[in-house]
């Protein structure tokens, strides 16, 4: 049998010729197919991924802040004295703190004076819009509000001049906040990036005063727009852009960030200047969507 | 030189070697000829699928009197406009305007608009893809 094949197929060269014609048209019909069908594969995919793109821009801030300084040495004070806890247990709010009392004497007021450096390399000066100064604390004396002041160097004395609020916190026997801003003329309160900061009452009465400080914090309001993402998808999303469109002009701006699936994350750029008046963001992904918010 | 003699005088082996040859030169252009168009079908078919283009920004500039489209190259092969139409008519555009991968930039539309116009926008490609949509004039 194989050798009356054998025998055809050595007679019949027409045979032959026909199969390697056919064979080689096979070929290059798969290699037409699997290109297209592969590549159609591939942009599908980078389709589906777009598709499958959530981002969404929920807010834009105009300003951001630092981290919050601390002081980094034990308070000192006047008028008074400490009865529990360091200077380290007022570096977060964690239920830890550090008591004052007030002295016996009944003239006396207590001042709990700090000096909180502030690290201007990591947060240029010329961005820092205003300081914002932060105490956690309780007191058991109603009666006597509580002030800041911080140390004018130009002046050389404390004063409360370039506050946005002078009015002072009436303290309550649970822990509660007390902040201001020192905004225009900032600049006076910092000398070689340390700003000293008093906090005191008001004035002495009969009873002896004493106070509870969890948390007490110095930190940089900056003029650094802040974008907020959240990232529904199940990917990564790339923002390469970023435009700020109003009435007059339509600004971008490059942009290369990151957002996890499923992930919060906050974008601060010091190139981005917003408009006084109302605007539209927008937000480009590598991929080609965009998520926009609006300010108005 | 009796063999010499005999090849000279055989007339009857040179038409199998060239019929051979012109054989084989038929079937080798044959088969480049084949190749050549699997590669430029395969290519041309490639490319369409791969193109994708995005508007970012459309901006109705009063300053230049001109509609301003921002487009993105999001594809994998550059990208060539071939015309642009502003509400079904085709438009005057600054050409040539071709997009290399992630490329992005102005496409400025010579087009008149008054405020609160709505424009329907389509970029088209030289390969036959269209971008674009509905836009308010502010």
């Amino acid at each position: 049998m194989l050798a009356v094949t054998t025998k055809h197929l050595r007679t019949n060269k027409r045979g032959i010729s026909n199969v390697i014609v056919v064979m080689l048209s096979l070929v290059l019909v798969v290699i037409i197919v699997s290109n297209v069908v592969l590549w159609s594969y591939q942009m599908n995919e980078i389709d589906w991924e777009r598709m499958q793109e959530k981002l969404s821009l929920v807010d834009v801030e105009r300003t951001s802040n630092s981290r919050w300084f601390t002081n980094q040495r034990e308070y000192v004070l006047s008028g008074g004295s400490q009865l529990l806890g360091t200077y380290n247990d007022t570096q977060a709010i964690d239920g830890a703190y550090e008591s004052f009392v007030e002295g016996s004497n009944d003239s006396q007021q207590l001042n709990i004076n700090g000096d909180f450096a502030l690290d201007f390399a990591s947060y240029p000066i010329e961005l820092v819009r205003s300081i914002e100064i932060q105490a956690y604390y309780r007191a058991n004396d109603s009666l006597e509000n509580w002030f800041m002041k911080a140390y004018n160097w130009t002046n050389g004395e404390y004063d409360n001049a370039c506050f946005n609020s002078t009015v002072g916190d009436t303290p309550t026997p649970k822990f509660g906040y007390y902040g201001v801003n020192a905004i225009n003329g900032w600049q006076s309160y910092v000398q070689n990036g340390t700003i000293r900061v008093m906090l005191y009452n008001e004035r002495a009465d009969v009873n002896q005063t004493s106070a509870d400080i969890d948390f007490f914090g110095v930190r940089l309001v900056l003029n650094k727009p802040r974008f907020s993402f959240t990232n529904e998808g199940s990917m990564v999303s790339h923002v390469v852009s970023i435009w700020i469109t109003n009435a007059t002009s339509h600004t971008r701006y490059d942009a290369d960030f990151f957002v996890d699936s499923g992930a919060n994350s906050v974008y601060m750029e010091l190139a981005i200047d917003l408009p006084v008046d109302s605007f539209t963001v927008r937000a480009v992904t590598e991929r080609g969507n965009i998520a926009v918010f609006n300010k108005n | 030189m009796r063999l010499l003699k005999r090849w000279v005088r055989n007339k009857r082996g040179i038409t199998p070697v060239l019929s051979s040859l012109l054989l084989t030169v038929i079937a080798v252009a044959a088969m480049a000829l084949a190749t050549t168009a699997t590669y430029v079908i395969t290519t041309n078919l490639r490319e369409t699928m791969s193109e994708r283009l995005i508007i970012e920004d459309v901006w109705f500039n009063n300053s230049t009197g001109m509609i301003q489209v921002y487009m993105r190259n999001t594809g994998k092969v550059a990208i060539h406009v071939s015309g642009v139409y502003v509400n079904h008519t085709e438009s005057y555009f600054s050409r040539p305007f071709n997009l290399e991968v992630y490329q992005h930039q102005w496409l400025n539309i010579s087009r008149s608009w008054s405020a609160g116009d709505v424009c329907s926008i389509d970029v088209v490609t030289t390969r036959g893809t269209h971008v674009g949509g509905y836009y308010k004039a502010p």
